[in-house]
Formats: structure tokens, sequence, C-alpha cells
């Protein structure tokens, strides 16, 4: 094991505070993709609190690890953690999708520090971050760049391009995570565009592949940390996820892939939280 | 002997005028380390091969998979380095578009792109490797910079002043066996800033790409044969589009004819009128380019001649215009 | 009976080969001390029932005009009884035809000699000599490229084929580095015409430029094809490499038919 109970509880509450944020903002913001923003908690806790190269006092340090939220549309659930890591103030969030706000749908490097690629085309993300890892290794710098991934966005042929570019070019220093929560919008992944034999599919491309319990802190954090010390070529974490985890009327729901809240609703998830 | 030429596309490289931009990418490289290449299995049929050779190790070959090369591309900007991709302008503006905006000029990455092939210089592959529409949706794109070199030293130029420009630069070139119209590099470019190819005072060719060779014969031949003034003006980017020398053409010719690679819908002429018709000043103003239609298979200098973008179809077109009478003054009037 | 190929190559022959022989005589210093201050006609002619072929070298005070057609009192005449074997001797075979005024044997010697000078031109001829080196290169594109002009003028089908399909194109020849080696081919929907030096009214649309006297004599000698003599610097084409490609491969049928 990676990490100590210890550091599990503290994740813990970091990830709590993470729900409590995302269901804040989606109730500033009149709406958000929150089902798959809750999903992925554990992968960010994970790889901010434990695994990550970062300083938030200096967003632009040449040698910090890199982030691709390739399933962009997810930022509601990784920008209140960057305000919580001191990136930028928190209040700021109450703006989420109002006129001129640096914060909307999707994440935008340009305005919000501490993302380093705007995304929100799904499909993207995995070259860009293959790029980024072939530029660490040009520049024969030791940081990692970490991506993650939907399960739905892999309908995308352009994230295939990607996979065979990062096996051809062994790109060992690219860590990538599948949010796999099992469904896209219209429906299970399953009914709309089926991805399975998930894990043969990434194989085949030349990927190792883990699969973990995509909420436990400890499963993501050893799986990250063999990935770091992989030699033989890139690794993808496919971790098994409930879409809306962590409220429970919203849990494994597709209809939460998008929605709003209003203010007894919003109590309602705030109080499932902490049951 | 036997008839025929055996070749491959090997000796290709060694057969064209257009690889001077390869070499200069290598002495750019020499000079700066962040200077990168990519390529969708192309290097060798794109000059950027030449980049290849000589820095193994910082070319990367993405294969036949575009849309992820310029993802790649992007990537390699935000780790800091200059990345030079090249692949054929169709797949470049259509099948990797998204990529380009979004990844790229969304993010105002310094990728700087090298598009081959454009128009129908591809002519004998067809529609489906021609590219007439890159300027056109390249131009809507924010934050992009668009050149269409005259010839392989206007290229070997714009890849030079390329690196240091900042943001996204798109620098559409032919399939390399273009005549050179420019005798050495030294004549002042600079991006946004067109060059008077030929001085004139009746009518201005305003043209980019391999047109601006054909109107400065075209202008040579007026001028012995019908005693014309024309002005040819290398519009060599088109974004952003030096306004002043439109203007300057409209003031001082009032006629302005443009002639490109490309649709006459979007591109350079569409970027002209522009200026013209916000000009508020009378100006005959004509477009020549490929009218809006899908290109006939054929080989390129064939297809220029067809579609009146060589010398001949200039020089016609020029008359056509010069007797055409614009809107004047209706009142003949002495002024008392 | 001359056929068709034979009249077209015969063509060939007294229109472009034989106005080739006007360069060694300004050219060359011994030839042209040879043909001071002669004047004469010297006429070369094969038999043809439909009406006899031939040209007549037409020298005055030393300077050569080639004349199509047959002279009614040459100073000396060739003679061949038909079309293919006028062709077959022109082509270096050995035919020997028969020559009225011999006993001229001065003015026949002469003759001879300029006649030889056209052996420059076969494709195996390696000459050492610098002058001889130069003259076959200047010799060869100036006939190639009136005989590119003659074998559309006369009508070889494929030939004539090529040039309907084009609006005004020149295609130039020149060898860097010498200045006065340039000839030229102009079409124009099915019409042609080849020239001496630079065609200055209109850009060229292939230029093929032979790198100096020693990078064309190799492919000349037929030493390397095209391809190899522009990988190799040899040869640089310049303007559309298809078109190149078929004055080229013209440029080769030619040889092979005249040598």
């Amino acid at each position: 094991m990676t990490i100590s109970d210890q550091e599990i509880k503290e994740m813990e509450k970091r990830a709590k505070q993470l729900r409590e944020d995302i269901i804040d903002i989606t109730y500033w913001a009149g709406g958000a993709h929150i089902g798959g923003a809750l999903s992925m908690v554990e992968i960010l806790v994970t790889l901010y609190d434990k695994h990550l190269a970062i300083d938030p006092g200096n967003p632009d340090w040449e040698d910090r690890d890199r982030v691709v939220l390739s399933k962009g549309h997810a930022g509601v659930g990784y920008v209140p953690l960057l305000a919580r890591k001191g990136y930028f103030d928190f209040d700021l969030l109450k703006d989420f999708n109002k006129f001129k706000s640096p914060f909307g749908m999707h994440p935008d490097s340009l305005k919000v520090k501490g993302v380093d690629v705007s995304t929100g085309s799904l499909g993207h993300g995995l070259s860009m971050a293959v790029g980024l890892a072939l530029g660490a290794r040009y520049k024969k710098k030791s940081w990692y760049t970490y991506c993650v991934l939907g399960d739905g966005e892999c309908n995308e042929g352009s994230i295939w391009e990607a996979a065979m570019a990062a096996s051809h070019f062994k790109l060992t220093n690219l860590i990538t995570f599948v949010d796999r929560n099992k469904y896209s919008v219209d429906g299970p992944t399953e009914d709309v565009m089926g991805i399975e034999p998930f894990s043969d599919k990434w194989n085949a491309f030349g990927f190792i592949v883990k699969e973990v319990d995509g909420h436990s802190f400890p499963a993501l954090s050893d799986a990250i940390e063999a990935a770091k010390n992989e030699t033989s070529g890139p690794v993808v974490i496919i971790a098994d996820t409930l879409k809306g985890k962590g409220v429970d009327f919203m849990e494994d729901d597709v209809k939460w892939h998008y929605g709003g809240l209003d203010s007894d609703v919003l109590v309602e998830a705030k109080a499932s939280l902490n049951k | 002997m036997a008839e025929g030429l055996t070749w491959n596309v090997y000796d290709a490289n060694t057969m064209t005028q257009a690889d001077i931009y390869g070499e200069v990418l290598c002495a750019l490289g020499e000079k700066n380390p962040d200077i990168v290449g990519l390529s969708a299995d192309l290097a060798k049929s794109t000059k950027i091969g030449k980049f290849a050779e000589r820095f193994p190790e910082r070319f990367f070959n993405a294969g036949v998979a575009e849309q992820n090369m310029f993802g790649m591309a992007a990537g390699l900007a935000k780790a800091g380095l200059i990345p030079f991709v090249s692949t054929m302008a169709v797949f470049t503006t259509m099948r990797a578009a998204e990529q380009v905006r979004t990844d790229i000029c969304y993010q105002q990455l310094n990728v700087k792109i090298i598009a081959t092939h454009s128009g129908i210089s591809f002519g004998q592959a067809g529609t489906t490797h021609h590219c007439t529409e890159d300027l056109g949706i390249m131009r809507s794109l924010a934050n992009m910079t668009i050149i269409a070199p005259s010839d392989g030293i206007e290229t070997a130029n714009a890849v030079r002043e390329s690196v240091d420009y900042p943001g996204p630069v798109y620098i559409r070139i032919g399939r390399g066996f273009e005549p050179n119209c420019n005798d050495s590099d030294d004549y002042g470019f600079q991006i946004g800033r067109a060059v008077e190819m030929h001085p004139g005072t009746d009518i201005t060719l305003i043209c980019c790409g391999i047109t601006v060779l054909q109107a400065v014969e075209a202008a040579k031949h007026l001028k012995e044969n019908d005693g014309l003034s024309v002005r040819v003006v290398n519009m060599h980017t088109i974004k952003p589009l030096d306004r002043e020398a439109v203007l300057s053409a409209i003031q001082d010719t009032r006629r302005i004819i443009t002639f490109e690679e490309h649709n006459v819908l979007g591109g350079l002429g569409t970027a002209v009128a522009e200026v013209v018709a916000a000009s508020g000043k009378a100006c005959a103003f004509e477009q020549v380019g490929i009218p809006d239609c899908y290109c006939l298979v054929g080989y390129p200098e064939d297809l220029y001649h067809h579609y009146q973008l060589n010398m001949d179809g200039m020089v016609q077109k020029v008359r056509e215009v010069m007797g055409r009478d614009f809107e004047d003054d209706e009142d003949w009037e002495d002024e008392v | 009976m001359a056929t068709e190929k034979d009249l077209l190559v015969a063509r060939i022959f007294l229109r472009a080969l034989f106005p080739v022989m006007k360069v060694p005589l300004t050219d060359d210093p011994k030839m042209k001390k040879r043909f001071r201050g002669v004047t004469a006609r010297i006429q070369f002619v094969a038999r043809d029932p439909n009406g006899d072929i031939g040209a007549y070298l037409d020298f005055t005070d030393g300077e050569l005009d080639i004349i199509q057609g047959v002279h009614e009192t040459p100073d000396i005449a060739f003679i061949f009884s038909s079309v293919s074997k006028m062709n077959a001797m022109l082509a270096g075979k050995p035919v020997i035809p028969k020559i009225k005024g011999i006993y001229r044997l001065g003015l026949f010697i002469k003759v001879l000699a300029l006649f030889l000078s056209l052996k420059v031109l076969e494709p195996d001829a390696k000459p050492k000599d610098s002058v001889k080196r130069r003259l076959k290169v200047k010799m060869t594109v100036y006939m190639i490229t009136t005989a590119l002009s003659q074998y559309n003028k006369g009508g070889d089908p494929e030939m004539v084929d090529w040039t309907s399909k084009q609006p005004e194109r020149v295609y130039q020849i020149s060898v860097t580095g010498e200045e006065d080696i340039a000839a030229y081919f102009k079409v124009k929907a099915g019409k042609s015409k080849a020239g001496r030096g630079f065609y200055t009214k209109r850009r060229p649309f292939v230029h093929m430029k032979f790198n100096g006297i020693d990078g064309a004599l190799p492919i000349l000698l037929n030493e390397v094809n095209m391809v190899e003599a522009v990988r190799d610097g040899l040869l640089s084409l310049e303007g559309s490499p298809e078109y190149g490609r078929d004055i080229g491969n013209f440029m080769v049928r030619l040889q092979d038919l005249m040598m």
C-alpha cells in the first residue's frame, strides 16, 4: 500500500469537500455535468493529494506534472479542487457560467490557473497528453502527464489514434485514467455504442491495463505508483466508478449526466453526502 | 532507350525546387532546439523529410492519423516547444479542423502548420486530395495567421519568420514543382506586408501562391503588347490582410482583379472584397479562382490553364476588365 | 516507294539534322578555314516515284544555307535510289549513294569532312577534345529542338495529339555557363516552331537546364536517364515535371529514329 490510513482519512475529507463544492457550483451555475464530476472525485483527489508534483503558487512552474481532463465537461468537478488547492480564490466560482466568468462548462487553460489544457470536445485530450509526454521526454524532463478520459469518450476514433501513438512512442511518462462510470448521455455505454471488451482493447493497443475500484484511495494510489514505475509502455487505469457517486438519488443514474438543482434538492444532495 | 520515367516517391525529393524550406528548417533547427517536426506518414513526400533526416530525435511521425497529430502538436507546444506540422492541406483544414481550431487556435499555441498540395496542385489525385477551401476555413479561425507563399523561396522566408511570430501560423504550399518567381530571399519579406512585384497604374492584380508568377508574366506581356500598366501585388499573407495595399490599389488604379488557387468564395478574393466594400470607393472588382466547384483531374498546369489561373487566362481577364466601365459620373455637364 | 514513316524520317533528317552543319562552320576554326571563300551547291536527293525528296547545301563565300528541294545544277550530288536508302545512310548505315561531281575532288573532300562532323551526334560518339565536346552538345540541342518541331509538322499522330491539346507553351533547353547553347520548341494548339537561343516573349513552360557541357554529355550519351540526371545534378528541370517527361520521351524517340 502506498498510503497510510491517516492519509486515507484526509483524502476522504477532501473528497467530501469536493462533492459539496460540485453540488454548490451546480446550484450557482444553474446546471452542470454533475454525474460525471462526482464519479471522478477519488481519481482527482488521489492525484492532487498524493501524487502530483505541483506548486499552486507557481502554476507555470516548468517542471510541474501536467493534468489533462480530457472529459472536459466534468470541469465542474475539477475547478473547485484547484481553488481549494490554492490556485485561485474559491469565491470566484460563484459566477460559474455567468457573463464574462472565466468558469464555464469546460475548463479554459488561458483563463483558469491550474488548468494545463483547455478541453471540452471529447476525443482531443489524449492526443494533447501524448504531445506533452513526448515533449517532456524530448526535453529530458521527468514530469508526468496524467490524462482523465470518459468511457463514452472512448467512442471517439481520435482516442485510439492517440493510444496507438502512446504505445508506439512507449510513453511511460503518460498515465491515463478512464472514469468508467458506464454511462454516456443517451444511456449505458453498452446500449449506445458498446466499448466492451474494454480492457482487451487497451491491451491490444499496447497499454498495460490496471482495473481498479475507482472510489478506493488505496487502489487508485497503488495503481498510480505502479504506473510511475512501469518501464515497458504506457499505463491505463480503468477506474470502475458510479456516475453521481456520493449523492444517493444520483448514483448510477444516467439522468444526472447533466442537471440543475433547486434549493431543496441542493439540501437533500448535501445531506446525502453525510450519510 | 526506354520511354517514360521510372521513379518513385523517394526520387521525387531530388526533383523539386521547393525543397529550400526543408533546408531552412534544418538551419533553424540547428540554432533553436525547441523546433520539432511532425508529419502524418508524408515526411518523404513533403520537405519536412529533410528535417526528419537531420534531426531524427526531434521528428515525430504520427502515421496516417491527422487528428492525433495536431493534438500532439498542441501538446508539444504546451510543453514549450515549437512544432512544425506538415501534411496535405485537405487533411489539415478538414480532417483535423477541430484540433486546429480548438486545441491550437483557441489555446493560442505556437504551432506552425505547413499545408502541402493545396489548391489543385495535386491535380491527378482528384477532389479527395484537392483543397480549394482551406483559406476560407482558416480565415474564420481567430488567432490564425495565414500565409500563401508564391514560391519555394518565399516558403523558406515564411518558415523563417514564423518561428518567432506569436501563435499559430498556417502556410499553404503546392506540390513542390512550382517555379521560382523571386530571385533571392532578401526582398524584405514580412508577415502581413504585401510585396509589389510589378508597378502599374491601370489595374491591379492581387495574387497569392502560384498565381503571382503568372501575374508578373501577364503584366509584362500586357505592357509590351497592350501598352497597359499593370500592378501586381503579392498578397502572401491572407490573414492579417495588408489592407493598406488594397486601399492603395483602389486609390491608384481603380481596378482590381484577385487571383487564387482557391474557391472564389471565402479566400483571398473575399478578403480583398471586404476591404473594397468597406472603403466606400468606386472600384472595378473581380475575383478569379475555382468557381465554387470540385475540380477536374489533370496535371496542375493544365488545370491552371482551364481555370484561367495562368498567364494567358490573366491577360484575357485583364483585357475584359479594362474594356469595362465602372460606375462613374453620370452627369457630364460642365461645371460653370 | 517511300512509306509515310520514311518521309517523316527524311523530313527530320533534311530539316533538323542538316541545318546543324552550320554549327561546325561557325564554331570550329578548322572547318571555317576549310570553307573560306567557297561558293557551291551540294545536293542530297532520294529518288521516289511520287517526287524526289532532297535538300542542298548552298555555300555562298563560305556562308552556308540549307535549302529544301532539288537544285537544277548542283556542283556535287549524292543520289539515293530510295528515301529509305537515304535515311539509312544518314542514320550511319553503310549505304553508298551514286555521287555526281566527285571529280571536284577538293570540294568533295571538304564536303565529306563537313558531313563527317555530323558523326559527333551519334549516341556513342565520345569526343575527348573540348571543341568537339562543345560541338556535340550544341549541335544536339539545335537538332533536337528542330526535330521536335518537324516531327509535329510532319504529322506524327502522337506528337500532333500532344501539341494540339496545349495552349501556347515554350519548351526551353539551355546549358549553364554556355550562353550560346540554347534552343527552344514552341507549341500552340497543334502548331510548332523551333528557335535558336532563348525565347524572350514569355517565360518557358518547361526549362531543361544542362549543368554545363560535362552535365550534358552523359545524358546525350545515354549513360544516365533523366531521373538519374536530375538526381545527380546533371540536369535541372523547371516547370511541369509531367510535360518535361513528355519532351524527354519524344527526344528519346527521335534519337532512336535518327540513329
